[in-house]
Parts: C-alpha cells; sequence; structure tokens
C-alpha cells in the first residue's frame, strides 16, 4: 500500500515528507484538520464578539487588558512561528543538527508565551474577572484558554518529536510528523494574530 | 545555519533550497504590521470606527503574510488546502456574522 | 479480540452497521413507547417527565447513534472498493473513529440507568437545558456523550476526503467517480465544516453546566438565542450529512436496476455540491419565530427555497434514469423507486415551511414533525435500506432474502405512510409537537390511533429485516463478484465478500462507471494498472478501544465530579477529580504510544494471493 520511496544512493528524498503516501496523506488530512479548526475559532469568536459586552459586576476589557504584557506575548509567538519556518528549512536540507536546534528555540519561545499568558490570568483573577464571573469573562477564557490550551499542545508535541528524532533520526516516516507539527504551530500563530486584534485590541478601544 | 551537503548531494539536488530571506521579510512585515495596530490603539485619540478597521486590515494582511509564506500556500500543490482552509474560514465568518447581527435586537 | 484491534476498513464498517443496528432498534423503541403514549387523550402508559426522555433520546439516538453509523458503515464498507484503494489513508483513525461513537453513545443511553435520560429535547434549547431547569445529569449525558462521539464522526470525516482526493486508481478523475463516491465526498466536506460548530455548542453547554460559565445564563449577560444560533449553524448542514449519502445511493441503485447510466452525471455532480454549500446558509429557518426580524426572515426563507432547485435537479435526473431503462423490481431497486415520491412529498413540505410567515402557523406543531420524518424516515432510511440490500452481497458473501426483503418493503413502506401522513393534518389542525398527551374531542384522536398503527407496521418490517439477516446468516458464502449481473463500478470486479487486500492489482480506469464501460468493451474484466507485488498492509491496535475508554471514563469523571457517594472513597476519586483525570491520561496516553511506536505493518506476499491469472 505505500510506496517505499527510493532514493539512488540511500539518502533521503528532497522533500521527505511527501515522498510517501502515508506523508502525503497526513499532510493533506492536517490541512483539513485545520479547516475544521478554523470553524471552530470562528465558532467561538462568533461567542466571544456576542457576548463582549455582557460585563455583569466585573471589569470591562479597557481597565483590564494591559498592552504592553499582549505585545510582547505577540513578538514572543511571532517569532516562534518563524523559527519553526527554520526548523521545516532545516528539513528540506537534511540538516538535522540545525532543524533540532530551531525546535528547540521554538518550544522555550511557546513557553514562555504560556508562561506570559498565565500570569496574565492571575493578575485578572486577583481584579475579580473570574471564569464565572459574567458572559464576557466565560467567553473571553475559553477563547483565549483554548488557544493557551493549543499552544500548550503543540509545546509538547513539539518536544516529543524532538525525542523521537534523536532517537530514529530523520526519515520518510518521522518527517512528516515534523513538518505537520510546523503547520499546525504557524496556524496557531495565525489564530493569535485575531486573538490579539479582536479581545485585547477592540477590547482597549472599547 | 549551516547547510552541510555531502559532495554527491550537491550533484543530485540541482534545485536551489530556498534561502531565508523571503521568510524574514515576512517576519518584519508582520512585526511592522503588528505594530501599527498597536499603535493605532495606543494612540487613543483616533476615532474608534476608524481604529477597527484600521486593525482589522492589519490582521487580515498579517493573516495573508503568514499563510502564503510561512505556510506555503503561494507554493504549487495547494489547491485543496486552500479550498478546505478557506472553506472553514468562511463557515467561521458566517457565525461571526450571526454574532454581530443576531443575538441581541 | 480480532474485532477490538481491527484497522480493516471491512471489518469496521461492520462494526458501525452492528452498533449502528443496535441503537436503531433502542430508537425504535423509543418510538413505540411514545406512539403508545399518544394513542389516545390523556392516555398514562408514561409519566411526562418519562416522556420528555423519550422523544429527547429517540431524536438523539435515531440521528447520531442509528442513522449517522449506517451511513459510515456503507462508506467504509464500500468507497475503498469504488475507487480501487485498498483501505482508507488513515485506518487507525477510522478504528479510533468507530471506537469514540461507540463509547460515546454508551455513555448517552447509560443515562437510562444513571439518574435519568436528558430530557431537553434532542435540540437542548437553553435555558431549558440548563442546571436551573433540567436539575438531573440527563443533559449532562448529552452533552458529554455526543461530544466523544463527534470526534470519531470528524475523524471519519477528514479520512474519507483525504482517501478520495490521495487514493483513486489510476485513470480515476474526479468526473470519473461513482456518484456514491461524490456524495461521500461532499457529505465528509460538510462534516468537517459543520461538527466543530456542535463541539464549541456543546463545550459551552458542558461549561455553564458543570464549571459555573455564563454563556447562557441570563443574569449574568448571556444569551439564549446564541445556543440556538450556534446549535443549527451545526444542526442544519447535519441533516444535510444525512441526506447526501442517500441521494448517492439511490443514483447508484437506479442506474444499476435501469441497465442504463445515470442521466446528467454532471449535473448531478454540480448540484450536490451546491446543496451541501446551500445548507450552511440557511440554519435560522429553525428560528422564524425567535423574533430575529423581517429582514433575518427574509433571507433565510429565499436561501432555503433556493436548496429546492439543486434537488429537483436530482429528482428529475433519476426519474430521467428510470425513464426507457430496462427495469429490474427487488427490494433494494424498491426501496429506491419508493423513496423518489416519499422525499418529494417531504421536500416540498420543506418549502412550505420555508415561507416565514407561514412558518409562524407551522412551528412547533406536527406539520414539521410530519416534514423531517418524510425527508429522513422517507428519504434517508428508505435509501439505507435500498443501500443495504444492494452491498449487502459485497460486505457479507450472501444476498439477503427476497421474499423477506418485499415483506420488509411493504411493511415499513405502508406503515411509514400511515404514521406520518396523517400528522400533516394533526399539525396543521393545531396539535403541537413535544406535548406528552391531549384532550380529547379536538378531532386528534383517531389521527393519532392511525399514526401508532402504522408505527406497530413499521416495527414488523424491522423485524422482518431482522429474521432476515438471521436467515441469510445461516446461507453458505456464495455470492458471486457481481451478484446483481448488471454491476457498473468497481466493487463489483472482486469477490464478494472482498478479500482482505480488496484489489489483487490496483485496477486502471478508463471511463465513467468503469466497470460496465469494460463489459460493453466485451472484457470481462477491468485492466490492472500494476503487476503483482507484496502488499503492505496496516497493523491491527488496541489503542483506539483504549483511548475511547479514557474519554468515556473522563466523562463519568467530569459529570460526577460535584455528586455525593454512600462510598466516601468513591466520593473522594470524583471529587477530586481522579476518575477524570485518569481518562484523560488513558487518552493521551494513547496518543502518546501511538505517536511514538510507528507501526511498520505487514505484508502479503504475492504468493498468498489467490492465483487467478496474472495480467501482465
Amino acid at each position: 500500500m505505500s510506496s517505499h520511496a527510493e532514493h539512488l544512493d540511500g539518502q533521503l528524498p528532497h522533500e521527505p515528507e511527501k515522498a510517501t503516501l502515508e506523508g502525503r496523506n497526513k499532510v493533506l488530512g492536517f490541512w483539513l484538520f485545520l479547516g475544521g479548526e478554523s470553524v471552530l475559532f470562528g465558532t467561538l469568536f462568533a461567542t466571544f464578539l456576542a457576548l463582549r459586552d455582557q460585563i455583569a459586576e466585573g471589569k470591562p476589557g479597557t481597565e483590564l487588558f494591559q498592552l504592553p504584557t499582549v505585545a510582547l506575548a505577540t513578538f514572543i509567538l511571532l517569532t516562534s512561528s518563524l523559527t519553526s519556518v527554520f526548523a521545516t528549512q532545516a528539513l528540506h536540507r537534511h540538516n538535522v543538527k540545525a532543524m533540532i536546534n530551531w525546535l528547540i528555540v521554538t518550544v522555550i519561545l511557546g513557553l514562555g508565551f504560556l508562561g506570559l499568558e498565565i500570569y496574565e490570568f492571575f493578575e485578572y483573577v486577583h481584579e475579580g474577572h473570574k471564569f464565572t464571573t459574567s458572559a464576557f469573562s466565560s467567553s473571553f477564557y475559553t477563547l483565549v484558554g483554548f488557544h493557551g490550551a493549543h499552544v500548550a499542545f503543540g509545546v509538547v508535541w513539539i518536544g516529543i518529536l524532538i525525542a523521537q528524532i534523536f532517537k530514529k533520526g530523520l526519515t520518510v516516516v518521522t518527517a512528516p510528523k515534523i513538518y505537520v507539527a510546523g503547520i499546525y504551530w504557524h496556524f496557531i500563530d495565525v489564530v493569535w494574530v485575531f486573538i490579539f486584534t479582536v479581545v485585547y485590541l477592540m477590547g482597549k478601544v472599547g | 545555519m549551516s547547510t552541510q551537503h555531502s559532495a554527491s548531494d550537491s550533484a543530485k539536488h540541482r534545485h536551489r533550497h530556498e534561502g531565508p530571506g523571503k521568510h524574514i521579510v515576512a517576519f518584519i512585515f508582520s512585526i511592522v504590521l503588528t505594530l501599527i495596530a498597536f499603535a493605532a490603539v495606543m494612540a487613543g485619540e483616533v476615532n474608534k470606527t476608524f481604529t477597527y478597521i484600521i486593525i482589522i486590515v492589519m490582521a487580515v494582511l498579517q493573516v495573508i503574510v503568514q499563510l502564503a509564506y510561512w505556510m506555503h500556500m503561494k507554493d504549487r500543490g495547494h489547491l485543496m488546502p486552500i479550498i478546505f482552509l478557506f472553506g472553514g474560514a468562511l463557515i467561521g465568518f458566517t457565525a461571526i456574522i450571526m454574532a454581530v447581527y443576531w443575538v441581541w435586537w | 479480540m480480532d474485532w477490538l484491534t481491527t484497522v480493516d476498513h471491512k471489518k469496521i464498517g461492520i462494526l458501525y452497521l452492528i452498533a449502528g443496528g443496535l441503537f436503531f432498534l433502542i430508537g425504535g423503541l423509543e418510538a413505540i413507547l411514545i406512539r403508545i403514549q399518544l394513542m389516545q387523550p390523556k392516555m398514562d402508559f408514561v409519566t411526562a417527565q418519562q416522556f420528555n426522555e423519550l422523544i429527547t433520546m429517540h431524536g438523539t439516538t435515531m440521528i447520531f447513534l442509528a442513522v449517522m453509523p449506517i451511513i459510515f458503515a456503507l462508506m467504509n464498507a464500500i468507497i475503498p472498493l469504488q475507487i480501487g484503494a485498498r483501505d482508507v489513508a488513515f485506518p487507525f483513525l477510522n478504528s479510533l473513529g468507530f471506537w469514540t461513537f461507540f463509547f460515546g453513545g454508551l455513555l448517552l443511553n447509560l443515562s437510562w440507568l444513571v439518574g435519568g435520560a436528558p430530557d431537553a429535547g434532542w435540540t437542548s434549547y437553553m435555558p431549558l437545558a440548563s442546571n436551573t431547569y433540567s436539575t438531573t445529569h440527563g443533559v449532562d449525558f448529552y452533552s458529554i456523550g455526543l461530544q466523544i462521539a463527534g470526534i470519531g464522526t470528524l475523524l471519519g470525516g477528514i479520512n474519507f476526503l483525504v482517501t478520495i482526493i490521495n487514493m483513486r486508481a489510476p485513470g480515476m478523475t474526479f468526473m470519473r467517480m461513482p456518484m456514491f463516491t461524490w456524495a461521500v465526498f461532499i457529505t465528509s466536506a460538510l462534516i468537517l465544516f459543520a461538527f466543530p460548530a456542535i463541539t464549541v455548542g456543546l463545550v459551552l453547554l458542558t461549561f455553564d453546566r458543570l464549571f459555573g460559565a455564563n454563556f447562557f445564563e441570563i443574569a449574568n449577560g448571556g444569551n439564549a438565542v446564541l445556543w440556538e444560533h450556534i446549535f443549527w449553524i451545526f444542526g442544519h448542514p447535519e441533516v444535510y450529512i444525512l441526506i447526501l449519502p442517500a441521494f448517492g445511493i439511490i443514483s447508484e441503485v437506479i442506474s444499476t436496476f435501469s441497465r442504463k447510466r445515470l442521466f446528467g452525471y454532471s449535473s448531478m455532480v454540480f448540484a450536490t455540491i451546491l446543496i451541501g454549500f446551500l445548507g450552511f446558509m440557511v440554519w435560522a429557518h429553525h428560528m422564524f419565530t425567535a423574533g430575529l426580524g423581517p429582514v433575518a426572515n427574509a433571507l433565510f426563507s429565499i436561501a432555503t427555497m433556493l436548496i429546492a432547485v439543486p434537488t429537483g435537479i436530482k429528482i428529475f435526473n433519476w426519474l430521467f434514469t428510470l425513464w426507457g431503462g430496462q427495469l429490474t423490481f427487488n427490494t433494494s431497486s424498491l426501496f429506491a423507486i419508493g423513496f423518489i415520491p416519499t422525499f418529494v412529498m417531504g421536500g416540498v413540505t420543506g418549502v412550505m415551511l420555508a415561507s416565514a410567515p407561514a412558518d409562524f402557523q407551522y412551528h412547533d406543531s406536527y406539520f414539521v414533525v410530519a416534514h423531517f420524518h418524510y425527508v429522513i424516515v422517507g428519504g434517508l432510511v428508505f435509501g439505507l435500506f435500498s443501500g443495504l440490500f444492494y452491498w449487502w452481497p459485497k460486505m457479507f458473501g450472501r444476498v439477503l432474502n427476497e421474499k423477506l426483503g418485499q415483506l420488509t418493503f411493504w411493511t415499513f413502506f405502508i406503515g411509514f405512510h400511515m404514521t406520518f401522513f396523517i400528522q400533516h393534518f394533526l399539525g396543521l389542525m393545531g396539535m403541537p409537537r413535544r406535548v406528552f398527551t391531549y384532550l380529547p374531542n379536538q378531532g386528534f384522536d383517531t389521527m393519532n390511533l392511525i399514526s401508532t398503527i402504522g408505527a406497530f407496521l413499521m416495527g414488523v418490517g424491522t423485524i422482518a429485516f431482522l429474521i432476515n439477516i438471521a436467515v441469510t446468516a445461516a446461507k453458505p458464502k456464495n455470492a458471486p463478484n457481481d451478484p446483481w449481473v448488471d454491476g457498473r463500478t468497481l466493487e463489483w470486479t472482486i469477490p464478494s465478500p472482498a478479500p482482505e487486500y480488496n484489489f489483487k492489482q490496483t485496477p486502471l480506469v478508463r471511463g465513467l462507471d468503469a466497470y460496465w464501460k469494460e463489459k460493453m468493451a466485451g472484457n470481462k474484466e477491468v485492466p490492472a494498472a500494476e503487476p503483482v507485488g507484496s502488499i503492505h498492509m496496516p497493523s491491527p491496535s488496541i489503542i483506539p478501544f483504549m483511548m475511547s475508554v479514557g474519554l468515556f471514563i473522563a466523562g463519568f469523571g467530569f459529570m460526577f465530579a460535584k455528586d455525593e457517594f454512600a462510598s466516601s472513597f468513591v466520593g473522594m476519586l470524583f471529587n477530586n477529580y481522579i476518575v477524570a483525570i485518569l481518562g484523560l491520561v488513558i487518552t493521551f496516553g494513547g496518543m502518546f504510544l501511538r505517536s511514538v511506536f510507528d507501526d511498520h505493518g505487514w505484508h502479503i506476499e504475492p504468493e498468498e494471493l489467490e492465483d487467478k491469472g496474472v495480467k501482465a
């Protein structure tokens, strides 16, 4: 069922993630999954947009949101998306060491983003903006929290993949996994662009 | 970021690997668009509707840049990803129209 | 054990059929109990609370746990065969999809035994479904059970999309795919785009009920109409997910048993795509009376009526296929031919409902109940019966008994119309839906009685089908490759049942209706696209089963986390979320194992393949 990719001198083919049918299936399947995730986040954004003015007894976004922190988190996540591009380019060059290094940087930046977000949530809770406070707060934490959960999952996933590369090396089996994780990481940065725009910037404007 | 090619490699790999250049440009573009959006809000004196328009346009532009360059959407062989990703975005957008117009009245 | 670990699409198809069939019987029993309660005015066969649970579970079970799995059964059994592939793109995920469906459905139905079934309708509107008004765990079973089952459906959708895009046999362009394959392709796209919306909706519902969120909590700024919107943005595409595969089946069955190619293939493809797309633009026709206003109501009214156009194209194409054909009347073709007028009846009442001002009268009456049963039962279920009788030999190696089949058809067909035709008039006369009883002397009494008798007749038809399955299973597996003799598509070129590897050699497709094309050219077989070689097969795995059990446990863990228990030890486990976390650990542990331990598969060698002569 699979076509075992053959390369004349036993080396990896040019785009190893696409060299086998399984690899091509995984890449396409993942793109489709992201199409579904677009609807998922779209619905979460819709819920947030519908309920963003319903602050009940809590504080509004104009008072809560600290843009410098958000800007820093944005910069960190954006940079991590760039480093994951470099990792994929290293993959195409079959440069395993460089690829692993860029993936490690990506993970560290991802952890940095998560740390900032957790700190930010703790601050909000202290200021009386809890999950159960209002419709606005519930939808804020659900939307931003789901994104954060996706970042956390990505960090763990890429971490496990790094370990796998150490053990198995870069092959036509491991390459699709790295490629697909890269697409995933870009996607969550794309979602963040909308989050900082719709939640924080629009929230600060009022 | 060193590239390691063996001698036999360079003979076979006549195609050029794309350099980091385009991606760094995309990165800088994204930073600039982000800064403009943040500045529009932090300046504080701009008219509210105008601010909304600026930041949304900046977001859309940035997403296009990221999709095209970092997610390779501009490269060939991506017809199905484009159809399904934009299909999903279309449905998501429908949900947003719902939320903005038909939840409170 | 083989059945718990299989990743073979053919076996998974049979698992879906058995599980879906069992849930169909449960849903059917719920229907019979409902109809007994409504047989006469002021019956007290069941209490009002029990009635609410019955109607909720009947709808939820039938849609999510019965007909959708049977659709998946046929998708799994047939699609790889129709496109000349050896399996689906992701055999492991295929198995995971089945087991999550199964355990989600099991969780949902355990509600009957553990504190009460959900009782807020299959649409679970807020605030009725909130903690304030639905105080048992019923709606939690609904939200968590469907969430788990929904994961499986989404995975299945992605699986079939990739399979159809990437794994068609050489020569099979998109416009040479059979109509059932096209239907499944569009359905899978609908699944991909619709299910994430209900995922979010169920998350919001769960968060409101279990974690104190305020999405639909009016006092803290929540909005109940938001639930309706999110539910129906999923819910309307869902009904197209239900019917499009049936359309595909009808196209296959009608063309085969007319000995004629499908009339208007290109327009059929185009119509299917259009129906799929428009299906996402009409959801608020379920909300005409919610107060969205005349502009919204007008937009959705027009969009809804538009869908009748491509649907009408399909009806005419089927009629033109039948016209001038050499017709064979057997159980399969009878169900397909019976489908046409029945579905049209359901469709025209749909256009009536689409008129927003008129709908203010029809809404929440039995007119709506009649409409959707006409399209779902008279449409989808007839189509499924047709497809099951048609493809049974390919799945099981035996042709179902034709006499029992005819009995099934006639009792089910007559019983169906008896049950539901009369409900149009009940609705027009003012009988509301979802009522557990009604007062006498309103003109409802006789009609309800007739409706109940019809339901029993459908039950007879179902039992006849079960007997048929049993009787057929006792026969030897002697069906030929092409039991209907006039097979047009690739699945009829291989033995019945299909061998483990499907195709000894991947076929070379030279046109639409590939097998028929070869037959008309005087060839007995479809040419091969490759020499005989060793065939790579994926390995079985217990991980999908394990992951689904994990989700099942986690579901209970979250649901009962705030309850009190007689045993303080059990209480400690639940109240500290230990059970919930244990379940999640099992599931994520399974994902970890799957990622880390690669499946190298195994090979079937050429010597083991049946020796029927090798094509060069």
